[in-house]
């Protein structure tokens, strides 16, 4: 046997566990303090489509409400849109967790789909895109 | 480095075992439970683990990468190469240098869990070129504190079975 293992929990075991949380709520403290944010007039965000690493579609969330498809890599998906929120409805792939992540509505959250490489994120009017490309 | 029979063997059954494990984890996907991309129970993590602590790291190494390729062609996805690569050689520089100290297997395997997933949010980000994966990460380390400690569990249990057996005499 090379080395033996300890078996039993030790309380150096709680250093890894503090390790672990800290970097959790360090890493989550950004998007908590913008989830607290007062949030912004109706219609303030924008939606940006981002397939394969390039943004390809960025409008405006009041414009983007009803059905939209996207294709991409042997994918497709629906994304819904109504009153501020965003949601995808269908997805053919396998694993379903984009349409397990549920709707978003504030800036800085995003429906990641990683088998056909679509990122849909919602950004604050405030955020450093000066231009909106409709 | 001399390779004794019984360890390259023991190296093939457990390769064969973590790949086996990987396949198991398919069908208790904890994705039902906790709806965020690349939550699993990493059950493989046991094999690496007990690996680790029997076989030393080069073989321990070796096992990962049999089983990140061999599941990568069974599952028919190159793509998922990389997020399997990724996770399990970051989860091993983490573990190798932590597994001789005063941790026991729990923190080991949370440390390893930990750093699995911080490994595969980096291949998210790299496939997506988007940082939005960074996002789900502070969630995906809260739950690995538990797949961690359930999988260092499992390997402890592991550990107190085999302690007496003739596998584990020099």
């Amino acid at each position: 046997m090379n080395t033996s293992p300890k078996l039993s929990p030790t309380k150096y075991d709680l250093l890894v566990v503090a390790a672990v949380l800290a970097l959790a709520v360090c890493l989550g403290a950004r998007s908590f303090l913008d989830a607290r944010k007062p949030p912004q007039q109706a219609g303030g965000n924008s939606v940006i489509i981002s397939i394969d690493g390039e943004d390809v579609e960025c409008t405006p969330l009041r414009d983007y409400s009803g059905q939209h498809v996207y294709t991409n890599n042997g994918y497709t998906l629906t994304v819904a849109s109504a009153d501020g929120w965003v949601d995808v409805t269908q997805s053919d792939c396998p694993t379903q967790d984009c349409k397990h992540s549920g709707a978003i509505s504030r800036a800085g959250q995003s429906i990641v789909c990683l088998p056909a490489r679509i990122v849909i994120t919602l950004v604050g009017t405030n955020a450093d895109y000066d231009v909106i490309v409709g | 480095m001399k390779i004794t029979t019984r360890q390259l063997t023991l190296c093939a059954v457990l390769a064969a075992l973590a790949l086996a494990l990987s396949y198991m984890e398919s069908f208790f996907p904890l994705a039902l439970l906790i709806p965020l991309p690349g939550v699993k129970l990493g059950l493989a993590n046991i094999v690496t683990v007990f690996a680790l602590y029997t076989l030393g790291a080069p073989m321990a190494l070796c096992i990962l990468l049999v089983r990140c390729t061999l599941g990568a062609v069974f599952a028919g996805n190159a793509s998922a190469l990389i997020f399997s690569l990724l996770g399990g050689f970051s989860a091993m520089l983490v573990m190798i240098p932590i597994h001789k100290s005063r941790l026991s297997v729990f923190g080991v395997s949370i440390a390893g869990a930990a750093a699995h997933n911080c490994g595969q949010v980096c291949a998210a980000m790299l496939t997506l070129g988007n940082l939005a994966p960074l996002s789900y990460l502070p969630f995906l380390l809260l739950v690995s504190l538990f797949t961690g400690a359930l999988s260092g569990f499992i390997a402890s249990l592991l550990f107190r079975a085999m302690a007496n057996t003739a596998l584990m005499q020099p």
